[in-house]
This record gives C-alpha cells, structure tokens and sequence, in this order.
C-alpha cells in the first residue's frame, strides 16, 4: 500500500440550522485504500461524503486532492476532478435506460451532434457485464431491481474514470448474493487502482474490505486505525460511546389484551413484477407492547403501517380489527378518529410543517379542541403545545418558535407529541429515529416504554436492528412483502433476524 | 416590539412603500393639489382596489393552498354575463316595445328592475360560480390534472363559453344575434359608480371574514398547513379535498362578484374583452403582499396592501406621466412582481452579496436591462423621447457594467486566496 494521502481534509465543520452536522474533522485517505467510515445514522458521514463529492458546497474547512485544495461547486465538478459518489438512495432517472444514465450528460453524439445511441448502448453493455450485471443496457432504470441499479451507478463511475469511489452504504438494501458480488465489484475497482471510500455500520463488511476504518460520532471524528490493529469490539464502542444497552427500562413490561388484529393483509401493487407490495400478513397487536417490524428497504414496512392507518394510495385486502371492531379506513382521518396515530418515517418531507411554529406542530391534529365560540382560542391553544413541550421535554425557546430552529430529535418529539394529543390507543412509529442524534434516542427509546406502560400499543419500524432488539417485545420481520419471522424479545438475534429478512419467496 | 416588527416585516414594507408612492404622487401631480381632486382621487383608487381585492382575496387563499386560479379573468367576463343574461330573463317584457319580425313578441324591460330579479339573478350566479369552483376541484383531485391546467383550460374555455351563450340569449330574448348587454336600471349602474363605497363596503366585510376564516379557524389552519405540506397534512388526517374544494370555490364565487361588479360598474357586459388579464392581477396583488407561489405562507393583511399598493402604483404612474391607467397596467404589475419576489428571494438565501451577472447569461442581461430601461424610458417620455430613452439606457449600463466588473474582481480575488 502506498503511503501517499489522495484526499487530505483538514478542519471541515458543516453546520444545519439548530444542529452541528460535523465538528472540525480531519483526516487522509491514502491512495489506493479502502477506507471506511463507521458511525451511527447521524454521526456525520453522509455530510462529509456529501461535501467530498460537490453536493453540499457550503461548509467550513479545507479538503486536498492530491495535495492542492479544491472546493467543489457542484457534483459535476468533483466527478471531473475524479471523484463519484454512489447515494444510498439512488440517483438514477428512472425514466431513461440504464445506459442513458451511465452516460447522462456526457452523451455520445453521431457526426450529426445526434445522440448515438447504439455507441452508448455498447460501451454500457461492456461496462455492465464487467460488473456481472446482467441486464440489458435499454431496460429503463426504474424497472431494475435495486442491486442492478446500484450496478449501474458503479458503471457510471467507472466510464467516468473515477479515481475515488464513495459508497454510501451500498449493501443497505441488497440480497446475499448480491452483496458478494458487489464484493467481488470491489476488488475489481480496487486493481484498478481506484481508492475506495466505504460508508458502512455493518461489521461484517467493514472488517472483510477495509485497510483502514474512520470512526465517528455526533458529528466529530472518534478515531482512524488500520484493520490489523484493532477488533470489532473496539469499533462498535467507539461508534456507539453510550451504548445502546444503557438504556435501562426498569422492570419488564407486561402487555394487555388484543388491541389490534390483521387477518390476511394484502396490497395490490400495479403495474409492478412483483404484483403485491404486501402479501398474506397477519398478526396481533396487544396493549402495552412495542411491536417491532424489521426488513430491508422495500419489504413493505412503510406500506404495512400505511395499510392501518387507511393512508395506503391502492386500498388493501384482508381483515383489520380494532378493539373486537372490523374496520376500513378509506381516510387517515377516519384512523384517526379511531385511536390510530402514525409518526411518519420522512419527518420533512411526511411530517413537519416546516414554515409553522413548535405550538401550530403540536396541535395542528387537536385544533378542535382549543375551539371557543368556533375560533381557535390561541390560549388554550398555547397551553395545549406547552404541557406536551414539558410532558416530552422537547428543548425550544418556546412554543412560537418556528419548528425547523429544533434538532432532528426534538422535532420528531414534536411530531410524537401531535398524536398523543389525539390519546390514541394504538401509535405507529415509522423509523422514529432516523436522522436523530444518539442521546436524543434514548429519550426517544423511554418514551416509548412510558407510553407503553401507560397502555398504548406501539409498532415501531426501524432500519436500526440494535433498535428493534432494545426496544421491542416483538419483532416481526418482512421481505419481498412476506412476513417470514417472528421472534420474541428472548429469541430474537440479529442474525436470525436478518436471515428471515434476506428470505425470498417463492 | 422587534419580534412584532420581524413577524409583519412584509406588511410595514409594504405601507412604508405606499406612503411614498403616495407621497410622491402628491407633491408631483396636479390632481392631489385641491381638496375635491384628493377626494376623487382617492375615492377611485379605492373603488378600483375594491374591484380588484375581492377576487385577489380569493386568488390569495388558493395560492395559500398551495394551488392557483387562472381562471378568475374569464370568470368575471363570464359571470358578468350570466348575470345580466339572468336579469334578461327573469325581467317581465315591456309591453311597449315590440320585436320586428313577429310585433306579439316584446323585448325584455330592463330599465326598472325589481330588487328580487336582481337577487335572483345574483343568487343564479353566485351558484353556477361554486359549481365552477366545485369541476377544478373535481378536476385537480379526482383527475389529478395540475391547478394550473385545470384552471387555464377554464381561463381559455370560460370567455369562449360566454360568447357562445350571449348570442343565443340575445336572439330568444331580442331576436338579435349580438355580442353584448346593456342594462339601463339606474339602481344597478349606481353600483360602483356614484355608490363607490359598495364595493368598498364588501371588500372590507370579505377581508375580515377572510382573516377570521385563516387566522381563527381550523379549516385556515389546515389549509395553511396543506399549503406548506399536503402529503404532512393527509397524514395527519385533515381532509385535503374538502379543503381544496372550499379554497377553489372561495376563488370563483369571489370572482363572480367582482364580475357582478364591473357588469353594474360598466352598465354593459362584452365577454370578448371583459376583465381580460385580471387574473394575473389577482395573482401579482396577492404575490407582492406576500404569499408564496409555493403555498402555506401569506396573510389578508399583506394582499389588501398588495392590492392598494398595485392600484395606487398604476394609478401614479398614469398620473405622472400623462397616460392611459391600462396601458401601463402590464408593465407596472410584470415589474413589481419581479421586484416584489426578487427582494423575498434575496432575503431568503445568500443577500444582496450574491452574483447578480454570472457569466455570459449575466453579461446577457445587462444588455437587457439596458434596453428595456431604456425602452421603458422613451415611451413614458412626454417629449424628447430619443434623448430621454438614450439617457436612461446608458446611465443603467453604466451602473450595472460596473456592478458586473465589480462582482467578478471579487470573484477572481476569492479563487486567488
């Protein structure tokens, strides 16, 4: 391994309105490497890597490619200085074909300036087969199954002659098998000499392909240290610091009666191969329990909540019951009315009203409520949000602060604080957690536990498998739209956990 | 105190800016300078911000909604129609008059009307307006198309529509095929004319109902919350259509009353020209008080003083230079949009120290800007229009060159550091 550092960053801050996304971070990657960073969701990585590759330009501090500073504007610019990056969600339009994406804005023109189509389907079918993808260059991106188009992403890269390839945890959402032959991707990259930046909470992965692995945490750089020098248990605390396990409970909960039942759950999916987005589910739900759903992206987590909250965009088949009661909710406000409350997994996007206050957040569900004479009464409207800001401790200048000054943490309690004003009996957390930094979740964790203790039933979805196994009584576990697990707090292991989400069938 | 100051920040600047157009205005133009001209003066800028504000009222809660209306011009032309198309045909016949080609047959009296034809026919529509209003919203939910093809499909088709429908009501009812109406009934005529203070008088009712229906019910609450996040919204179980529903119908019914208005205010209906372009005035007024094209942001307060502020800028600038108000309508309206939005948009990201003329598109528009302040200034220009135009032209590329020159030194000293 040469010793000569490719990317130097030096004192990089990047700040978000209300939290500190990266605290004066330095540190080299060396050329030829793979080097990976490890940290939490919300530790930091994504911002810097995000930084590296031009999308974000406004940031404190320096970064040296090979040895002279470059700022980046754009991402067009860090891919001409050799820099691509391969997003957790993927950036592909998927309207085009797969080879129209390999060379989108880089077109390949006939004599004529027309597009040469031909030329481009050919050099991407030589890429793609070099990857072991075996798909046809013309299939339009969106019909792809997401390891094939996280292929095609690494395609782009390499037409583009990248040096540096970053990989926002690109195994987050793909089978076994093509998790080896991104692998084996990999180690071809790398006899090319390309230097590898791998973003990764996964163990496994980390210690099987790094040289060298970068901790951090809340923001801050923990440590860098060579694979041989050190063990997993080391990593997992530095990423962690307080561990996940601190989070004590105090005696073990014990759960009531059947609040909800789901009988046979299933939901259409149009126009799709795969026909159902949810197939044949069914479980129970009693008062009192955190019941946890795992699965990869696209199991049907978000689907399945949607489905019980009368959200879902094709209505579903199957039996719901609520408290002895069939029901079919064709509106979330008819879920609503029924005790049902969803704290959406896209907070910004499915959740906050981001021009509105803290207090107009909180209410904005039991606005009936403050109602005198037909008009909202703004006093009982302002003690209503400030009894839930104290009940949750959400940290605000006040209730007439706008929501988007609070960390990610705060506004997620914000938005847990708008369903528990409608005292429902059954609340579904969709990933609560994401984008939330480490303390804030354990607030999170003991909030869950009071509200079940209080006789609430919770199910919570989390792409955290440590989450699941700390908070949940039970974990169900999805794939492909199938529940093929179910474990209870005593049984359930990662590993068994994952083998049941990696299950397709057939 | 300064908490206040920021929160209203968009409504002071906006008085702040009327007083000085106003100001302005009074030192320089002959009409403010005696007490009957001050009178008439102000009587009519507020007759016609009237006529204006009732449907920007409307266009205002769409757009804080989160959609738009397009449609509110034809709208105007088209229930100004209808309604005096309904007079027509409620009014009893005058005996004394008689159709040419069949002498049993006698023409509609439309010189006395009865106080109930002109409720019916207001009443009439008023309803075909919600029904309006209720096909967008069918439209915009159920058929998903975008607001604002729904509703450009109803801008076009509308005035097309009222055309068609005169022509036939003029020949059952004249035995005439003409493209107009005319009303004689003094009570209705008086509207808006010697009575200004009617429209005035519903604008304000509309405008506090309007406050207390955003700022003090649920219903406002969520439509400012649909505006800002509709997907949030539904998901917190607040139903987007009815709401939807309510907002559109609120934008049609409001636009039929000022068509009622300019109907009376006119004393003749001509769907072919009637209330052309006002939508984009709706718009321009509830854009420069301050709402979002993005939806979820904007009060009452800011669009009336958008609307006066418009009205009172058109006004001036007809004043002062000598020249027809509607002629200067367009480019008035275009300009303070831009300013109105650009300032909002400086605001938001970056200040006034950002490039303003990057590259070759920035060189680009500091030839235009030239051009068109040049151009602006010769047709404004009494006399010596060539030399006025030359002027101005050259005074802002003068300006703006060395704006350029300036922000692209400093941009060559940030890549040297």
């Amino acid at each position: 391994m040469s010793a000569t550092s490719i990317i130097a960053i030096q004192n990089v801050s990047k700040r978000f309105p209300g939290v500190v996304a990266l605290k004066d971070v330095s540190f080299d990657v060396r050329d030829g490497e793979l080097h990976s960073i490890c940290g939490e969701n919300g530790a930091g990585k994504s911002t810097l890597m995000k930084i590296l590759s031009g999308v974000t330009t406004d940031y404190e501090g320096e970064i040296l490619l090979k040895g002279s500073p470059v700022k980046f504007r754009g991402t067009r610019e860090a891919e001409n200085a050799g820099i691509s990056i391969i997003h957790q969600e993927l950036n592909l339009v998927e309207q085009l074909s797969a080879s129209a994406n390999i060379f989108l804005g880089r077109e390949k023109k006939t004599r004529f300036g027309l597009l040469d189509d031909r030329a481009m389907d050919a050099a991407a079918e030589e890429l793609l087969t070099e990857l072991e993808c075996h798909v046809s260059p013309r299939a339009l991106a969106g019909s792809l199954r997401v390891g094939d188009q996280q292929l095609v992403e690494i395609a782009k890269a390499l037409s583009l002659d990248a040096e540096i390839v970053i990989m926002d945890e690109p195994t987050s959402a793909l089978t076994e098998s093509e998790v080896e032959r991104l692998y084996r991707v990999i180690d071809r990259l790398r006899q090319r000499g390309v230097t590898i930046l791998y973003i990764s909470h996964k163990m496994d992965e980390v210690f099987r392909l790094s040289d060298r692995i970068t901790v951090f945490r809340d923001g801050a750089l923990v440590k860098t240290v060579e694979r041989e020098k050190t063990n997993r248990t080391e990593i997992t605390h530095l990423m962690v610091g307080r561990e996940i396990e601190s989070v004590d409970f105090g005696k073990p909960r014990e759960s009531g009666d059947v609040v909800l039942e789901v009988e046979d759950l299933s939901l259409p999916w149009p126009g799709h191969a795969r026909a159902w987005r949810l197939k044949d589910v069914s479980f129970k739900l009693r008062r009192g329990e955190v019941l946890g759903i795992a699965g990869l992206m696209g199991a049907g987590r978000t689907e399945l909540l949607e489905c019980l909250f009368g959200a879902s965009s094709v209505r579903p088949s199957g039996r719901i019951v609520l408290n002895g009661k069939q029901v079919n909710f064709r509106h979330p406000a008819e879920a609503k009315r029924a005790g049902i409350g969803l704290v959406t997994e896209d907070r910004k996007r499915l959740g906050m009203f981001a021009q509105m206050t803290v207090g107009e957040n909180i209410t904005m569900c039991t606005l009936s409520e403050t109602l005198s004479v037909g008009l909202i009464s703004p006093s009982r409207e302002s003690k209503m949000a400030g009894d839930m800001v104290d009940q949750l401790s959400i940290k605000t200048a006040g209730t007439s602060s706008r929501i988007t000054s609070l960390s990610g943490g705060n506004q997620q309690k914000c938005i847990i604080g708008r369903w528990l004003l409608t005292k429902p009996e059954v609340l579904l957390l969709d990933d609560p957690t994401r984008g939330v930094d480490v303390g804030a979740k354990a607030e999170l964790y003991l909030l869950m536990d009071k509200l079940c203790r209080d006789g609430i039933a919770i199910i919570l979805t989390s792409s955290e498998l440590p989450e699941l196994l700390t908070v949940c009584d039970r974990i169900l576990v999805l794939s492909e739209g199938h529940l093929t697990g179910e474990f209870s707090r005593e049984e359930a292991t990662e590993q068994k956990i994952m083998e049941a989400a990696t299950l397709v069938e057939t | 105190m300064s908490e206040l100051l920021q929160k209203h920040r968009n409504e002071l600047g906006l008085l702040f800016a009327i007083c000085i157009v106003a100001a302005i205005t009074a030192t320089f133009s002959s009409a403010y300078h005696s007490p009957d001209g001050i009178k008439r003066t102000s009587q009519m800028i507020l007759r016609e911000s009237a006529m204006v504000g009732i449907f920007a009222l409307g266009a205002a809660i769409v757009i804080i909604a989160g959609g738009i209306d397009l449609s509110s011009g034809s709208l105007i032309a088209f229930s100004g129609t209808l309604f005096f198309s309904f007079i027509i045909m409620f009014v009893p016949d005058d005996m004394a008059t008689r159709w040419s080609s069949d002498p049993e047959k006698h023409f509609p009296d439309t010189e006395n009307i009865a106080a109930y034809v002109t409720m019916l026919a207001l009443a009439c529509t008023l309803g075909i307006a919600l029904l309006v209003g209720s096909f967008h919203t069918w439209l915009i939910t159920v058929l998903k198309l975008p607001p604002f093809v729904a509703t450009l499909a109803s801008l076009v088709g509308l005035r097309s529509l009222a055309r068609l429908m005169i022509q036939d009501i003029n020949e059952t009812q004249y035995g005439l095929r003409q493209s107009t109406i005319t009303i004689g009934d003094e009570t209705l005529t008086s509207i808006a004319r010697d009575n200004w203070w009617v429209p005035c008088l519903i604008w304000i009712v509309l405008c506090i109902a309007m406050w207390v229906l955003l700022s003090r019910t649920t219903i406002g609450r969520h439509i400012y919350a649909m505006g800002g996040n509709e997907e949030a919204s539904r998901l917190s179980g607040i139903r987007t259509v009815r709401l939807k529903w309510l907002a559109y119908c609120i934008s049609s019914v409001t636009a039929a009353l000022s068509g009622v208005l300019f109907a009376c205010y006119i004393g003749t209906v001509n769907p072919a020209s009637d209330g052309m372009g006002y939508e984009l005035n709706a718009i321009a007024a509830a854009v420069v008080g301050g709402c979002s094209l993005t939806g979820g942001v904007g009060t009452v307060a800011g669009v009336i003083l958008g609307t006066v502020f418009l009205r009172l800028v058109i006004d001036s600038v007809a004043k002062l230079f000598k020249s027809q108000p509607d002629m200067f309508e367009g480019s008035v309206v275009g300009i303070l949009v831009i300013l109105a939005v650009a300032l909002n948009e400086i605001r938001g990201e970056g200040g006034w120290k950002k490039r303003f003329f990057p590259g070759a598109l920035g060189l680009l528009n500091v030839g235009i800007l030239t051009v068109l302040a040049g151009v602006l200034a010769a047709v404004t220009s009494t006399e010596g229009k060539m030399r006025n135009g030359l002027v101005v032209g050259v005074t802002v590329l003068v300006l703006l060159s060395t704006k350029a020159v300036m922000e692209l030194r400093s941009e060559l000293n940030k890549a040297e550091e």
